[in-house]
């Protein structure tokens, strides 16, 4: 059984010849060089582009206040070598590369191998401390799940999720910079500043991790429910195994679910974590790679890049050679069962709540003037007069919040959306979406704000280009990730053995198995985008002050964090409701009737005690009866 | 059942074993190198006070002294020239004793004083002329040597003569710029880098550089000023100015460079100080095209702004109101103001529409222009805003593709003369012309200025070329802004520099 393993490990789980697999890997191999080639190019066409002189760029980062004279920008393209243009530079640095030499910074002279080296050392470490929270955090979401799911009280329970979506919520540059005024400053008990040992990795690791462990959590406590209703876990129980031990088997029956998407915040965290890095001062690659952007300082943006292309790679292929360790032979052999929910998620009053909240507030906000500028009522705390406080310019915060609620939350949908459809649909071709997420992950997002604009001009939309660019990829690698699960279920043999042509099996089958923890997914992410937006601002992309869009409003006052805490409490406490609300009404959204009426799924709602028999699965046309029992857990148990 | 479960048992531990081992390779690895003993050791003062410093400015050139690192090279006490500023913009003797013009003008002969660079040597006349050669050579130009050409020789064992191409008035001032430091013969051995690393002249020894990061330097003895007072300096570079203001708070650092406004009222209130600077923020109108090409438009738009809002709200205080485009900090231009005199009657404006840019590199600037956006606005104009970072946006403001540029301006930065800044920012053919303005009238007034050598006449010639501009209304000065250091509340003796050169020196301690 072991030796047999191998060759299906690396492909959608459906077997085939040795020689298919080889040509298959090696077609996804050459389709991953391509990738990183056009990445790397792109780069180095950059400023040609966006027609943006790389020689005024390096100037100006080199020192802000010098004068542009012809002659100091002749000077510095002399020696920097521009005229050779970008093919002759790309080539240079390409032909260095082989020898191991990543060429010279532009903007210090500095080898840059050294230094994207050490950084990227840096953010690994960084990284896999913030995982390590990611995790715990993730735990603590999954913890009632897994209790009651081990008691097997959770059928047809409401899950939770309102506290996971607002820690997901949470933008990290805030929670970065609360932890280090807090935790730093006022109490002191931990370092703030620098990077020299494990008691500086705590904070940084704190603010990454949490809004990771956040995400993650929730898209494991998706899948829970369901793995505690399969046969496997009630045969378990009945053979009076503990519940802390079908706990773990439990979570180890959904984390090949998700284990791409922990591969792509493995890179997310490494590259991207900019803020952070900012904010405790860490020499990491995020920042390396941003100001590269920035001057446009092409070797080490190129070679930065390409780091963290190879780490998504690598992520990838982990992640891919890991989920058919954790799932055993079933995964290959087609003998797992469909993780849904057992029963739709009752309806809920809470989203209606949120929205309330959310849609009181708005109203009441848009009545009052969100540009009116005062400076002498700058920072007020909350009063009747102004009931959220106001900015720094002495504006009204709930008007700032209502007026830019229109604005944030449309473009963030439609990014949503879009993202959504682009990952679903890439994410049923695996082979060719899994290199190209691994590319997009790797692209740090001023980057590929920058890219966008070079290549699409900086128009209205541009920004909004630039986010759903990038924004797809998780949705891709979560769609990916269940579909190859799902086609590795037993009733999709079923239904193909009946004679079922794929396309009947994605429609009826597949889709309706992905869809909806795919989108309660790509809710989750609605705040992280409405940031993202706000990210590129400074670029010149995106909306510009005065605009009381909800990321420009915490960026322009997160400074004052400390003396008007409401003033980035509003914007945080409208992302993170947005967040709950829309992970909260997603549980509704496929089930708007009343369920009461229908009987089977009534009796599965009240029995809180181990059901004797497998809960019937919802749907008639999927839920035939399991034909082999050995699932996942078992086989392995068995196999060992 | 129970001995499956233990193998798995057994077969997880060396997985957790491996894990474990592999994250601590990895955060061994990975810290800042060097950083162990010079951070968390020295959070006592036991080894007679090194100074802890959080800089705002991470080095760009790897401390290349012919750019912006120059300036850190000097508020370190490493890097020092010929001469440097006193606080009324005089040159005054550094390594040069004193000096004479002769030839015209043409030539200056500076005297050198006895002193030691820090590998040991002498601070000789050939030394000197090397550096200086060096930086002439150095491509681009150091920007205090923008648009003139020098050269310099050795008059005997203590003597340099140098001299220029056109008379050159303001050389003693032009070479206290850090950018022409000097430094040992050591420090030029590789070609096409300067090494400062124990090769300078200054207070303080530079030892240690680490990346971007940190830099070490410790008191160098043999300073012909007299030891420092402290043993050596941790140097930290910080560029987000709430963690530097964070540092300073947690005691991490002794002294943190340029807090910035937002963060001032979290500090203690002893540990904050000012300085004034020569810094200018101003609001430039396009006189080229679009609606400001207008005088009577412009006349409109400096009516309709109120600056002392901007200097008591937005900057808290920590700025004064702008008097003109040199503000309180350069002292000689305080009693010699001229009375504005033809300038443009406002227009009546309603509903011209133009574009305010402005960069965020600088946070204030932001807010400023949403201030500026309203008072304009009530004054009958519509205002959109631009708000990018600074290399962003030079190119389009020089292109005059905006009608309205909010930026700040360090008024002496270069040369430590006025003439020059105002050559370059205000005449037709200035290469940091934010205002595009093209003025015969102040093109003479400036043009006859640098004619001058006569420091006190300079300065005067110079009021009347910033009258000239003035007149014009092409710019608006908003604010003079300051300098706000948070020195921890044992340390003594930080220099306070308007021309932010000057830092750290042999009389700071802690």
């Amino acid at each position: 059984m072991r030796s047999s393993r191998t060759p299906a490990s690396g492909t959608g789980g459906e077997g085939g010849t040795t020689a298919g697999v080889v040509w298959r890997g090696a077609s996804v191999l050459l389709w991953r060089v391509v990738l990183a080639a056009v990445l790397v190019c792109g780069i180095g066409l950059l400023p040609w582009l966006s027609r943006t002189d790389p020689a005024l760029t390096v100037l100006k980062a080199r020192s802000a206040e010098r004068d542009p004279t012809p002659e100091t920008l002749a000077a510095v393209r002399d020696e920097l070598g521009l005229d050779a243009g970008p093919l002759r530079l790309l080539g240079q640095w390409l032909g260095g590369l082989l020898r191991g030499d990543a060429g010279r910074s532009w903007l210090s002279g500095t080898e840059v191998m050294p230094s994207v080296v050490q950084a990227l050392g840096v953010s690994l470490t960084l990284m896999t401390v913030a995982l390590a929270v990611a995790v715990l955090t993730a735990a603590a979401v999954c913890a009632r799940s897994l209790r009651r799911g081990s008691r097997f009280g959770l059928v047809g329970r409401a899950a939770g999720g309102s506290g996971a979506a607002v820690l997901a919520a949470l933008p990290e540059f805030l929670t970065a910079s609360v932890l280090a005024t807090v935790i730093g400053v006022q109490l002191g008990w931990l370092p703030a500043l620098g990077w020299y040992g494990s008691q500086w990795m705590v904070l940084p690791a704190l603010a990454l991790g949490v809004p990771t462990g956040a995400i993650l959590g929730r898209m494991l406590d998706d899948l829970l429910p369901a793995a505690f209703t399969e046969p496997w876990a009630l045969a378990a129980a009945g053979r009076g195994i503990p519940q802390g031990s079908l706990a773990r088997q439990a979570v180890r029956r959904c984390v090949p679910g998700m284990l791409p998407n922990l591969g792509l915040f493995v890179v997310g965290l490494t590259g991207g974590s900019v803020a952070v890095e900012q904010i405790f001062d860490i020499p990491g690659i995020g920042r390396l790679t941003l100001q590269a952007a920035i001057a446009q300082d092409l070797p080490v943006l190129q070679t930065g890049s390409l780091a963290l292309i190879l780490l998504a790679s690598a992520a990838g292929a982990l992640a891919r050679r890991a989920a058919p360790l954790l799932l055993g032979p079933a995964l290959r052999d087609g003998a797992l069962q469909s993780l849904h929910q057992p029963a739709p998620p009752a309806p809920r009053t809470l989203p209606l709540m949120y929205g309330i909240v959310l849609l009181g507030a708005i109203v009441l906000g848009l009545l009052r003037d969100p540009l009116a500028v005062n400076t002498a009522a700058r920072l007020r705390a909350p009063s009747w007069a102004h009931p959220f406080g106001t900015d720094a310019l002495g504006r009204d915060l709930l008007a700032r919040l209502a007026h830019g609620a229109f604005a944030t939350l449309s473009v963030a949908l439609a990014i949503s959306v879009a993202a959504l459809v682009t990952g679903v649909l890439l994410g049923l071709l695996p082979r060719l979406s899994g290199p190209l997420v691994d590319a997009v992950n790797a692209v740090p997002p001023v980057l590929s704000g920058l890219l966008v604009t070079g290549i699409a001009g900086s128009g209205p939309y541009t920004p909004a280009l630039a986010v759903a660019a990038v924004a797809w990829s998780p949705l891709a690698t979560h769609a990916s990730a269940l579909l190859r699960q799902e086609r590795a279920t037993t009733h999709v043999a079923a239904t193909r053995a009946l004679g079922a042509g794929p396309r009947y099996l994605l429609r009826r089958h597949l889709l309706p198995a992905v869809l909806p923890p795919v989108t309660r997914h790509a809710l989750l992410r609605i705040p992280g985008i409405a940031l993202a937006l706000a990210a590129l601002g400074f670029l010149g992309l995106g909306a510009q002050p005065p605009s009381p869009e909800w990321g420009l409003l915490l960026a322009e006052n997160l400074p004052y964090a400390e003396r008007a805490p409401w003033a980035v409490l509003a914007p945080a406490a409208a992302l993170a409701l947005l967040g709950a609300l829309a992970v909260t009404a997603a549980g509704g959204v496929r089930l708007p009737r009343w369920t009461r009426a229908r009987g089977s799924s009534t009796t599965e709602r009240v029995d809180p005690l181990p059901v004797p028999n497998p809960p019937t699965p919802r749907r008639p046309e999927r839920g035939t009866t399991p034909m082999r029992h050995t699932t996942a857990v078992t086989t392995r148990e068995d196999s060992a | 059942m129970t001995p499956r479960r233990t193998r798995t048992t057994r077969f997880h531990r060396h997985h957790r074993l491996a894990a474990g081992l592999l994250a601590c390779l990895l955060v061994s690895g990975c810290f800042a190198p060097g950083g162990g003993s010079s951070a968390s050791d020295s959070s006592g003062s036991g080894d007679g006070g090194r100074l802890r410093v959080a800089f705002a400015f991470p080095p760009t050139q790897n401390y290349s002294p012919y750019g912006q690192d120059a300036f850190s090279l000097s508020r370190l006490g490493v890097a020092e020239g010929l001469t440097r500023l006193d606080e009324n913009g005089t040159a005054v003797p550094a390594l040069a004793q004193s000096w004479s013009s002769e030839k015209d003008g043409r030539g200056w002969l500076f005297t050198l004083r006895e002193a030691r660079f820090h590998d040991g040597g002498d601070v000789t006349a050939a030394a000197v002329v090397s550096a200086l050669t060096h930086a002439t050579q150095a491509k681009p130009a150091p920007a205090a040597l923008a648009g003139i050409s020098l050269t310099a020789e050795a008059a005997g064992d203590r003597q340099v003569r140098i001299s220029t191409a056109a008379p050159d008035p303001v050389l003693p001032q032009r070479l206290s710029n850090p950018s022409l430091a000097v430094f040992s013969a050591k420090a030029y051995e590789k070609s096409g880098t300067v090494d400062p690393v124990g090769t300078a002249t200054g207070p303080f020894r530079l030892t240690k550089t680490t990346g971007t990061t940190e830099a070490t330097a410790e008191r160098f003895d043999d300073y012909w000023g007299g030891r420092a007072q402290t043993s050596g300096i941790d140097a930290k570079f910080v560029a987000d100015g709430a963690a530097r203001a964070n540092a300073l708070r947690s005691g991490e650092v002794d002294i943190a460079e340029a807090i910035p406004v937002s963060q001032i009222a979290s500090l203690d209130s002893g540990t904050v100080r000012e300085v004034a600077t020569a810094r200018t923020t101003g609001l430039f109108l396009n006189a080229r095209s679009g609606p400001f090409a207008d005088p009577a438009v412009r006349a409109a738009a400096r009516v309709a702004v109120d600056t002392s809002v901007l200097a008591k709200d937005v900057f808290e205080g920590y700025a004064d109101p702008a008097r003109g485009l040199f503000g309180p900090a350069l002292t000689w231009a305080q009693g010699k103001r001229v009375e504005l005199t033809g300038r443009a009657q406002a227009a009546r404006v309603d509903g011209i529409a133009i574009t305010l840019a402005t960069y965020d590199n600088r946070p204030e600037l932001p807010e400023i222009a949403q201030v500026l956006q309203q008072q304009l606005q009530r004054a009958g104009f519509t205002v959109a805003l631009e708000v990018r970072e600074s290399s962003r946006l030079l190119t389009d403001a020089l292109a005059g593709k905006f009608d309205a540029f909010v930026g700040a301006r360090n008024m002496m930065l270069d040369t430590g003369d006025p003439v020059s800044v105002l050559t370059s920012d205000f005449t037709c053919a200035g290469s940091y012309n934010m205002a595009l303005l093209c003025d015969k009238g102040v093109d003479g007034t400036v043009a006859q200025a640098a004619t001058i050598a006569d420091l006190g006449k300079r300065q005067d010639a110079a009021m009347a070329a910033e009258a000239a501009i003035l007149g014009t209304d092409a710019v608006v000065p908003l604010v003079h802004q300051k300098a706000v250091i948070g020195v921890g509340a044992s340390v003594r003796g930080v220099l306070l520099d308007p021309y932010e050169r000057a830092f750290v020196g042999a009389g700071t301690r802690r």
